[in-house]
């Protein structure tokens, strides 16, 4: 077990290192920088050039290059040049409003895919399976910029039960955050909980008829028993693999997701930073975003073994 | 797995426990105001309540809150809450005095400021004179790059020959000098604090209305009420917070879930559904934001006046508007100044009318045969994308054979600098309600005149002699003069004079929306809400 440790973790430092000097460069690569975004839209070439300078973007790239690392190894993500605030000042809660968003859909289309995909697959090629597979379909197919467009006109201007909130944080407002938390929530679960409900499906119908449950059932073991210690347990292990993919899915779909509910997380101030050319900014929450990926992929190898110990999972 | 070893359930408990602690880890950063500001006190029968929040959906983040420097209606907006410029705009648009008690031209090339006293800056030193005049400096010096520099251009020396007096000595007269005080980006600002090392761009300390208190990027901006105003009554409000909202579905639906009280910039597309809500109100123009196609002239086949010509009767604006805005604006068929800005303007209307047979007789005298159109837009603001969009049917009627690139934002604003398409489509606004505006579009040196590569002795000479005099008839008939000119040399297409504006729930009161004048939110600096 701490060999499998220590090889996970340092292939998850390498990669880190690798996304933080790339981001560093593709954002280099992007036409036009902060300066042009702070100097207005009708600046002269020369009003550009000396906001360049004031803010050092004209120095030359490798020399910002040893800067970004040395500030990195000191945990120094920089200074915003649009904002003028420290990256950490500002990164901690947006990651956190935004892990908070996913994980609790990724908790909830766990919680409904794996049973709902259960059912279906004890019922394969009925009509309970017919309607769990088309609701996935449904669930798949459907853009989360048009759920979540509709769930809002649905639910806060047509029937206002959710009308939008000011975003509060649950210390300030509980019961207004757990409301503003709804729609989003159920905007970023509706995909994810078909992707598990299909996977877990298909898994338990090849496990289902498999020998060693052939031999389960000739052995006189409940259904009940056969289903949940022999055929589930196995079944699951794509199913934590592919959780750990729809994590990333679901990170991208904030982007969406907290513009059109105004949910402030990492995803819009990305967003903002792209628009901005802010490099501290992007270069922040793309590094916490990859290393959330990593660690939650560490965290499913962790799953798989403890649900297989005979899985190499590196 | 072994004794002292973590068994599969505990990890599967470990990872169920990180994920609820992470899940239920609070959060933080909602941009707080202390409740109590919220409470309405009801003001005498026929005043204005007092007290309050007004929370705001704004377009965009702003991006720099420099107060010389204009980064934007969002950015504009927030830097006229706390600064004062000398001069401003009322509601009809009219130059009134902001910091400047009296005001007006002392002789030709002098023009005389008297401040208000008891004036004083957030930090709690007083506004003097010599301030106002550090200020100016400052605009003027073309190392600090300002906006304002420009606006300004002739200004020789600004003095302070008493202490409540600043005085603007010109080489020669300008007319518009009034306009340029009157500016979003001329503010003043205090010698001391500048001085002292602030970083303008990102904080901001002035004389105006309200006192800025904290910026989470992307999530909220937050003004408080600043008690020692020297307007007495004002503000009526004890504060305001704006979220900035980039989506303008997400603007709209905020506002009519009243989560925010008032929004800037309504999409087209929304402008009918809020003038029929009775609980909002819109307040509008269609004086200033305008769209257009510009060509880099100096490069075949746009360096042949018959082929701009000829794209410029392939449009037919009236669909643009129709397609883009859903009709709300106005058809560019004449020049670039509003009618409510100069009377001249009706005259030139229909200069430019669609006209497909016209175009293709000009692309024949000019020896072209199946024009390429490349043309390149920004995806990232609708009311550029949308017309530049809704103008490709037309112009493939016409038979010109058009491609349009979309670039996000930052990077069209490079591509145009660059000059790397023969074409672009763009929208904007002049920076003031005089026709003396359109110098920084087709005056020789102007920024977009750059872009157009595009300078004329006659036009230069036409707006130079605009702005020395005051005479409001010659003045009209210069500008209609220099107008045609640029029609005839069609450096750019305008297509549709779009409509622009706020909307705010009926119990947000004092807000107006100036008809010519500029472009501005000064009104928030009087606003006032009613209790829900």
């Amino acid at each position: 077990m701490s060999g499998f440790l220590v090889r996970r973790l340092g292939l998850a430092l390498v990669q880190l290192v690798v996304v933080a000097s790339l981001i560093f460069l593709l954002v280099r690569l992007i036409p036009g920088d902060a300066a042009r975004a702070v100097a207005g839209e009708i600046a002269t070439k020369e009003q550009v050039a000396a906001i360049r300078a004031e803010m050092g973007l004209d120095r030359p790239v490798w020399g910002q290059f040893l800067d970004f690392w040395a500030g990195l190894l000191r945990g120094d993500l920089g200074t915003s040049l649009i904002s003028g605030r420290e990256v950490m000042l500002d990164l901690p809660p947006r990651v956190a409003n935004s892990l908070e968003l996913v994980l609790i859909a990724l908790a909830l289309a766990v919680l409904i895919g794996v049973p709902l995909g259960r059912w279906a697959a004890l019922r394969a090629d009925r009509a309970g399976d017919h309607l769990v597979t088309g609701a996935g379909i449904l669930g798949i197919s459907l853009p989360v910029f048009v759920l979540g467009t509709l769930l809002l006109l649905v639910f806060s201007l047509w029937l206002p039960i959710l009308p939008p909130e000011r975003f509060v944080t649950i210390g300030q407002d509980p019961a207004a955050h757990l409301r503003a938390l709804v729609l989003p929530v159920v905007t970023l679960t509706a995909a994810s909980t078909a992707v598990i409900a299909r996977m877990t499906r298909s898994s338990m119908l090849e496990t289902l008829s498999a020998d060693y449950v052939r031999t389960a059932r000739s052995k006189g073991l409940a259904e009940t028993l056969v289903v949940r210690r022999h055929a589930l347990r196995t079944a699951l292990i794509p199913v934590v693999s592919i959780t750990g993919v729809e994590l990333a899915t679901l990170i991208g779909s904030t982007v969406l997701v907290e513009t059109i509910f105004g949910w402030p997380g990492m995803s819009s101030f990305l967003m903002n930073a792209v628009g901005s050319r802010d490099y501290p900014v992007i270069q922040a929450v793309v590094l916490s975003t990859a290393t959330i990926v990593i660690a939650v992929n560490f965290a499913a190898d962790l799953v798989i073994r403890a649900l297989d110990p005979r899985t190499e999972a590196v | 797995m072994s004794h002292g070893k973590p068994d599969r359930r505990q990890v599967l408990r470990g990872g169920a426990a990180l994920l609820g602690t992470t899940a239920l880890a609070g959060c933080a950063q909602a941009g707080g105001l202390d409740p109590a500001l919220d409470r309405v006190r009801p003001g005498a029968e026929g005043e204005p309540a007092r007290g309050g929040v007004l929370r705001f959906g704004l377009s965009t983040d702003p991006s720099n809150f420099h107060p010389h420097i204009s980064a934007g209606s969002a950015s504009d907006t927030v830097v006229q809450l706390v600064y004062n410029g000398l001069l401003a705009f009322d509601a009809d648009g009219e130059i009134v005095g902001d910091l400047a008690r009296e005001f007006g031209w002392d002789t030709d090339t002098r023009y005389e400021v008297t401040l208000h006293s008891e004036v004083y800056f957030h930090d709690g030193s007083r506004l003097t004179a010599a301030d106002v005049v550090h200020s100016f400096e400052l605009m003027l010096d073309p190392d600090n790059g300002t906006t304002t520099g420009p606006l300004l251009a002739g200004v020789e020396k600004v003095s302070a020959p008493s202490a409540d007096t600043v005085l603007f000595e010109l080489a020669e007269p300008n007319a518009t000098l009034p306009f340029a005080l009157a500016s979003r980006s001329a503010n003043v600002v205090s010698r001391a604090w500048w001085e002292g090392g602030a970083d303008p761009r990102t904080s901001m300390m002035g004389t105006g209305p309200f006192t800025f208190v904290e910026r989470i990027p992307g999530v909220s901006l937050t003004f408080e009420r600043f008690d020692r105003y020297f307007v007495p009554e004002l503000p009526y409000l004890n504060g305001i917070q704006f979220t900035p909202m980039i989506d303008d579905y997400a603007r709209v639906t905020a506002l009519r879930s009243a989560t925010v009280d008032m929004i800037d910039y309504v999409p087209a597309t929304h402008l009918d559904v809020v003038r029929r809500n009775p609980r909002l109100d819109l307040v509008s123009d269609t004086t200033f934001g305008f769209g257009c196609i510009g060509f880099v002239t100096d490069r075949p086949p746009f360096d042949d006046v018959r082929v701009r010509k000829a794209v410029a009767l392939s449009i037919d604006r009236k669909a643009i508007l129709d397609t883009a805005f859903l009709g709300n604006g106005e058809p560019m068929t004449g020049g670039l100044t509003a009618p409510s800005v100069a009377d001249y303007a009706n005259d030139l209307e229909g200069t430019y009318e669609y006209d497909p047979d016209q175009a293709a007789h000009l692309l024949k005298k000019a020896g072209v045969r199946g024009l390429d159109l490349s043309m390149v837009t920004t995806s990232s603001y609708s009311v550029i994308s949308r017309p530049a969009e809704a103008a490709l049917q037309s112009l493939r009627t016409a038979g010109v054979d058009v491609s349009l690139e979309r670039q996000e934002w930052l990077t069209f604003r490079d591509t145009v600098q660059a000059r790397t398409f023969p074409s672009f489509s763009w929208g904007t606004a002049p920076a003031y309600g005089d026709p003396d505006a359109m110098r920084d579009f087709v005056g020789t040196g102007g920024v977009w005149a750059d872009y157009l590569k595009f300078s004329d002795d006659k036009v230069d000479g036409l707006l130079a002699e605009g702005r020395r005099t005051r005479d409001r008839g010659l003045r009209e008939e210069l500008y209609h003069k220099a107008e045609e000119r640029v029609l005839d040399l069609c450096p750019w297409v305008l297509t549709v004079r779009r409509e622009q504006g706020e909307a705010f729930h009926t119990y947000v009161r004092g807000f107006f929306h100036p008809p010519k004048g500029a472009w501005t939110l000064i009104a928030l600096r009087q606003t006032w809400l009613e209790e829900r």
